[in-house]
């Protein structure tokens, strides 16, 4: 009786235990899936479902499939080599390559941190804050945070203004789209011939597979400590992150697709994308878009800056953290705060207008997307770094297929622009 | 002195001048202090060909194979061989804490008695340049600028290989940088200072946590100004002021003048009274007069001291060697009277009185006079120190050569001179 007893408790014990194991290393891949939902990830999704409706939906969910086994194929190598992604580059290509990718890499964060000013000031614009005031205030107060405090704190904050994203499943099931549409669509390929439909083929791409994702969730991995043992649990978190950018893309597209393709809406702004919310929040449809995108931009905006100059330094060998000085730390902090004030700047000039400027910026990720895919995968297959755990024949051709989807559609965009730009 | 960089990718020819490969790796078994090249691995049109070092001679721009290379052997690398440019060059360096340190840019080999060996690691910004071809542009362009590019090397005995994990897939070597703190304190306090300033700012304060006071005064003395203030910021106070009180009054007193107005009274309230009362005193001077870079510790003889009491207190007092060049001269007041060499004082008869032999006319300089003109005066007259009095010819302390040698050398030499001799 009492034996009995005890092997419930220990059977028990055991089962808690690997929950534990379980939540212990949940986070990185989720973290990351949130923070793809940034202000490129709603504006591009917008912007292609309103002039597009349904139809690139089958791009969608190919991107989607992409990210996730290339955002697998990250994690493992945190897991397996305990080093990031620079720093496995720099292992393995030397100097002269570990330029051109941190190159490519410098280059698209720093389109992305444009981006998210931009989201930052359109999003403040609903509320009637001028840019001139909203991104001054927004860069300060995310160095000021950053330096002085821990951008933890603002993590938390933030993920709370970003679960106002909530609205668009809900949203899809309130407009009832017809889903018959959305389902061929997402199996039958269409791509309208054009230099605006490869813009947005290719910001679509470059919006769900961000170069920085691998980046950062190589990074989240290895400072997590996470082992090859813990590996198989953190394969579930990187899962559900892939499945969490995937699904909201797909219902930001879907509502747009259903309320501002037939009005013939196109997202000209920030307004204009509210709309969308519409049919649910009604006169409250900005406030609930404007208070999600601040909150995903300014998340964003803190995040990107750092994440890159960790990269970098850590590439090149260069003193990096947070808790140090411009003077043990110059790069590090002269970096970080460089991509703040230009980013910031870029947003200030009043020419620029703000929804094309995310979208382009999601158009220079996807140009960069091969260039570090092609990294990753000489990477990740490669068995003198990654042992019994490199690349399987599936990943290793759903990576390629990915590297060579994107390389395709940016070779198209550029020599149409350049056909176009011809006489 | 060349460098892995500059010799890796050099033609192999064979004894008639016939090109066969390239100089693909150097291996070398990590034992001793500066490991000698004993493989060089060619890459050859039909793959790699491991060779004795000894098989091939340097020449100018290429290697020459002693014998043809069908008839040179094949060695075998032992298992415990390090490839130089495959285990070595793009790793990391960390630190005995396990922290990150720096990269391994380049590899600095060099001839010791008729063999190659490997002596040192470059990780500062030299060796990245040299690696990207851009050394001597970007020399050029820092000499335009009237500044030199730094030198970032770490002697090889300094470093060790980390042993790879057991369940690691390859030769993921970390290098891991052993400074045993312990053997650090060997070395001459200059050198110590000299492999200090290239280390992170956590593994710094980690050394002067752990030597002994004395070295870690006489390191501290060494190590560059901006770094000083950087090192006795981060330290814990009481051990920032132990060390202070160590270190001479006049290189404190400067230390101390570069911190902020709040560390800088704390420590001196920490520090003991008679330390802090001579530090407070210099602080008073400023730091580029005769009395900013003064010491207050000097030998003030009364002039009614016979030879023998005058022997007899400086066996009791045991001042440092440079304070003994000379001896001065004071009444009651202590006005300075005059001046003396130990020389003077060992060959006089013991009851003669010191102001007997002392030479009544003194060079002196007043506590305001700029620092440059003492340096002008010590040189001109070849003196090994000079008195600081005030206004009423009180002695208030002496300048001794050590402390203006630098202000006579042309700048950065003293830097470069410590490498080239450490060489």
């Amino acid at each position: 009786m009492i034996r009995t007893a005890a092997a419930v408790r220990r059977r028990a014990r055991v089962r808690r235990a690997s929950i534990l194991a379980f939540l212990a290393v949940m986070g990185p891949g989720i973290i990351t899936g949130f923070a793809g939902n940034d202000a490129g990830g709603v504006t591009t999704y917008t912007s292609v479902g309103a002039h597009y409706g349904f139809e690139m939906m089958w791009l969608l969910l190919l991107s989607t499939v992409g990210l996730l086994v290339i955002q697998e194929m990250c994690a493992r190598m945190g897991a397996v080599t305990g080093k990031g992604l620079s720093d496995l580059i720099r292992e393995r290509f030397g100097v002269r390559w570990t330029i051109v990718a941190m190159f490519a890499l410098l280059i698209a964060n720093g389109s992305n941190i444009v981006a998210e000013y931009a989201g930052i000031a359109a999003s403040l614009q609903l509320f009637g804050v001028q840019r001139i005031v909203s991104v001054p205030i927004a860069a300060v107060l995310i160095w000021v945070l950053v330096v002085f405090f821990s951008y933890r704190i603002v993590e938390r904050a933030l993920f709370v203004l970003v679960l106002a994203y909530i609205a668009y499943p809900i949203s899809a099931f309130i407009v009832g789209p017809p889903w018959g549409e959305v389902v061929r669509d997402s199996v039958i390929p269409t791509l309208p011939i054009g230099q605006a439909a490869l813009i947005a083929a290719l910001a679509l791409v470059g919006t769900t597979i961000t170069p920085y994702m691998q980046f950062y969730i190589q990074a989240s991995v290895v400072d997590k400590g996470i082992d090859r043992d813990q590996y198989r649990f953190e394969r579930v978190d990187v899962l559900l992150g892939a499945i969490l950018t995937g699904l909201n893309g797909f219902f930001i597209v879907v509502v747009a697709g259903a309320v501002l393709h037939p009005a013939g809406i196109h997202v000209d702004s920030a307004a204009d994308a509210a709309q969308a919310l519409g049919p649910l929040a009604g006169q409250q449809a900005q406030l609930l878009f404007g208070v999600g995108l601040f909150g995903a931009s300014l998340l964003a905006a803190t995040i990107m800056p750092l994440s890159t100059s960790y990269a970098i330094c850590e590439a090149f060998g260069w003193e990096s953290g947070i808790s140090k000085n411009f003077r043990e730390a110059p790069v590090f902090m002269g970096l970080f705060t460089l991509l703040v004030v230009v980013g910031a700047l870029i947003v200030l000039s009043p020419s620029v207008p703000l929804i094309p400027v995310i979208l382009v910026s999601q158009n220079v990720n996807g140009l960069l997307l091969p260039i570090v895919l092609v990294f990753i995968l000489k990477l990740a297959g490669d068995r003198r770094i990654m042992g019994d755990h490199a690349n399987g024949r599936v990943s290793q051709w759903i990576g390629i297929g990915t590297a060579v989807g994107a390389s395709v559609l940016s070779i198209a965009l550029v020599a149409i622009t350049i056909v176009g730009a011809a006489p | 002195m060349p460098y892995l960089s500059e010799i890796q990718h050099r033609r192999v020819i064979e004894p008639n001048g016939n090109e066969v490969g390239k100089l693909a790796d150097i291996a070398v078994v990590p034992q001793g202090q500066f490991p000698a090249a004993q493989w060089a691995i060619l890459s050859t049109p039909s793959g790699e060909k491991v060779v004795r070092w000894g098989d091939l001679a340097q020449e100018i721009g290429h290697l020459r194979l002693r014998n043809r290379l069908e008839t040179t052997p094949d060695a075998q690398l032992p298992p415990e061989a390090l490839r130089l440019a495959r285990d070595l060059l793009d790793k990391q360096i960390v630190d005995t804490h396990g922290a990150k340190v720096v990269r391994v840019n380049d590899l600095q080999l060099s001839e010791v008695d008729g063999q190659l060996r490997l002596v040192g690691a470059d990780v500062g910004l030299r060796g990245l340049l040299r690696r990207v071809g851009a050394e001597t542009v970007a020399e050029r362009v820092a000499g335009l600028a009237g500044r030199r590019l730094p030198r970032g090397i770490i002697p090889w005995h300094l470093v060790e290989p980390l042993e790879a994990a057991h369940d690691a897939p390859a030769k993921t070597a970390a290098v891991r940088l052993t400074i045993p703190h312990a053997k650090l304190a060997l070395l001459h306090p200059a050198d110590i200072a000299d492999i200090v300033e290239e280390m992170t700012a956590d593994e710094r304060i980690a050394v002067f946590q752990q030597l002994d006071l004395e070295t870690a005064a006489e390191a501290l003395q060494e190590v560059e100004p901006e770094m000083q203030a950087a090192i006795v910021t981060d330290l814990p106070e009481e051990r920032a002021a132990d060390i202070l009180e160590e270190m001479d009054p006049d290189e404190a007193a400067d230390l101390l003048q570069d911190l902020s107005e709040e560390r800088r009274d704390e420590l001196v309230e920490l520090m003991d009274k008679e330390e802090a009362k001579d530090v407070e005193e210099l602080l008073t001077h400023p730091e580029d007069s005769a009395g900013g870079i003064m010491t207050t510790d000097f030998v003030a003889l009364p002039r009614e001291f016979t030879a023998a009491q005058a022997i007899d207190e400086l066996r009791a007092k045991k001042p440092d060697p440079q304070l003994t060049y000379y001896l001065y001269v004071v009444d009651a007041e202590g006005k300075l009277e005059g001046v003396l060499s130990l020389r003077d004082l060992v060959v006089a008869a013991p009851e003669t009185k010191v102001s007997d032999i002392m030479d009544p006319n003194v060079l002196k300089v007043d506590a305001e006079t700029p620092k440059e003109e003492v340096a002008a005066l010590i040189a001109k007259y070849d003196l090994l120190g000079l008195p600081v009095v005030d206004a009423r010819k009180k002695l208030l302390g002496t300048v001794t050569v050590d402390d203006v040698v630098e202000l006579m050398l042309p700048r950065g030499w003293k830097k470069r001179s410590l490498r080239s001799i450490a060489r």
